[in-house]
């Protein structure tokens, strides 16, 4: 790994304890709140790549215990040096072995099935993936392209329109949802919003109406 | 206490690694005298002042398995202190400091931050780190003369005739 200066790293929360707090229970609140958008409001200095709320929850999630795996662009830059001064995290360039995974907007995902996903026993022992998308809002059931939820913590269905998924998302959330109690829980993070997505819910996506040539 | 590596000798350069234990050993009051015009600087934290506990380890002799001594109370931080020329260069110091004195470690930092400045180390040398090192030699001083004081001789009184001298008798 590369030295990287003290210098060019930014400081994390003002306050420790009331910063990492308040993020927490932002993540609290979208991860029992499937598909609703969460507002992360904290002053850390987040590094320039990756979003800042993703930036911000790991830095309030992360202790000396965790392993992360970065994605290639975020493990390029002073992100993983960043967490690690600051959480004094593990970074591990195998994704299995991770029990925190950032994907930088853009970067390929790791294969969901590939990833810790616990044991029947211990389903808690699980990676939980923190994803940079364009944008995620909550709209209306009836809008094209939106993705469905349905699960715990969601009344009947929560409409969420999603861009910066892959294509096979579906398949792959449906196979991870089948293997519950097991699974790894998604957080989708704009610039300075989350959606929780954990493994109980489950997504379908609306087919969007052909185009009328 | 004074060590040998606190000599930085007569050629050869100051590094970090010496300054930063010096630093760690200075007493306040040292750091508070030496520094006050510099504690101004615009500074802002990397890392707040945080106190925890450390396992020190010891070996026996010096040469024995290693094994747990026992916990101290450290006290750490990152300071990034602005460039005196430039707003925006920055260097960061660290400090790790014994005790739970927040004012002593952000001192410790901030004289840390100084001394990479290749234009002051001089005279920060002289006028921070030298008094430090006479203070930790005084220190050692003083802990020698009072072992000293105690200092026992044991004679062995060597014995006319006993039972076990077997040699002198063939």
């Amino acid at each position: 790994m590369s030295m990287i200066p003290l210098a060019s790293l930014g400081a994390g929360f003002s306050n420790e304890a009331i910063g990492s707090q308040a993020v927490f229970r932002a993540v609290l609140q979208a991860l029992s709140h499937p598909g609703r958008t969460v507002a992360v409001e904290h002053d850390a200095q987040t590094p320039s790549a990756g979003h800042a709320a993703s930036a911000a929850v790991l830095l309030a999630l992360l202790d000396s215990d965790c392993t992360l795996w970065l994605s290639p662009r975020l493990a390029a830059s002073d992100a993983g040096a960043w967490l690690r001064f600051h959480t004094g995290c593990t970074l591990v360039t195998d994704p299995a072995q991770a029990r925190f995974v950032w994907v930088a907007q853009g970067d390929e995902w790791p294969a969901l099935g590939s990833l810790a996903s616990g044991t029947d026993i211990y389903p808690d022992q699980s990676a939980t993936c923190v994803v940079d998308v364009l944008r995620a809002t909550a709209t209306t059931t009836d809008s094209e392209g939106a993705w469905h939820l349905r699960g715990p913590g969601i009344q009947e269905v929560a409409a969420l329109q999603v861009e910066g998924l892959p294509d096979d998302f579906e398949t792959h959330w449906a196979a991870n949802h089948a293997v519950f109690p097991r699974g790894v829980d998604l957080l989708l993070a704009t610039a300075d919003h989350i959606v929780g997505l954990p493994r109980t819910a489950r997504a379908a996506r609306v087919v969007p109406a052909l185009q009328e040539a | 206490m004074f060590q040998a590596f606190d000599n930085p000798g007569p050629d050869r350069p100051l590094r970090r690694a010496q300054w930063m234990a010096l630093l760690a050993r200075a007493p306040l009051g040292l750091l508070e005298s030496a520094l006050h015009e510099h504690a101004t600087r615009p500074a802002r934290w990397l890392r707040a002042p945080e106190t925890g506990l450390m396992m020190v380890q010891g070996r026996a002799g010096g040469t024995g398995e290693r094994f747990n001594l026992g916990e101290v109370t450290v006290t750490r931080c990152a300071l990034r202190v602005a460039d005196a020329s430039d707003a925006a260069e920055a260097t960061v110091g660290v400090a790790y400091v014994l005790g739970r004195s927040h004012r002593q470690v952000q001192l410790a930092a901030l004289a840390d931050a100084l001394l990479q400045d290749p234009a002051q180390q001089p005279v920060l040398d002289a006028q921070l780190l030298e008094p430090i090192r006479t203070h930790l030699r005084n220190t050692q001083a003083e802990r020698q003369a009072r072992a000293a004081s105690t200092k026992v001789d044991f004679f062995t009184v060597a014995r006319e005739s006993g039972t076990d001298n077997d040699e002198d008798t063939e």
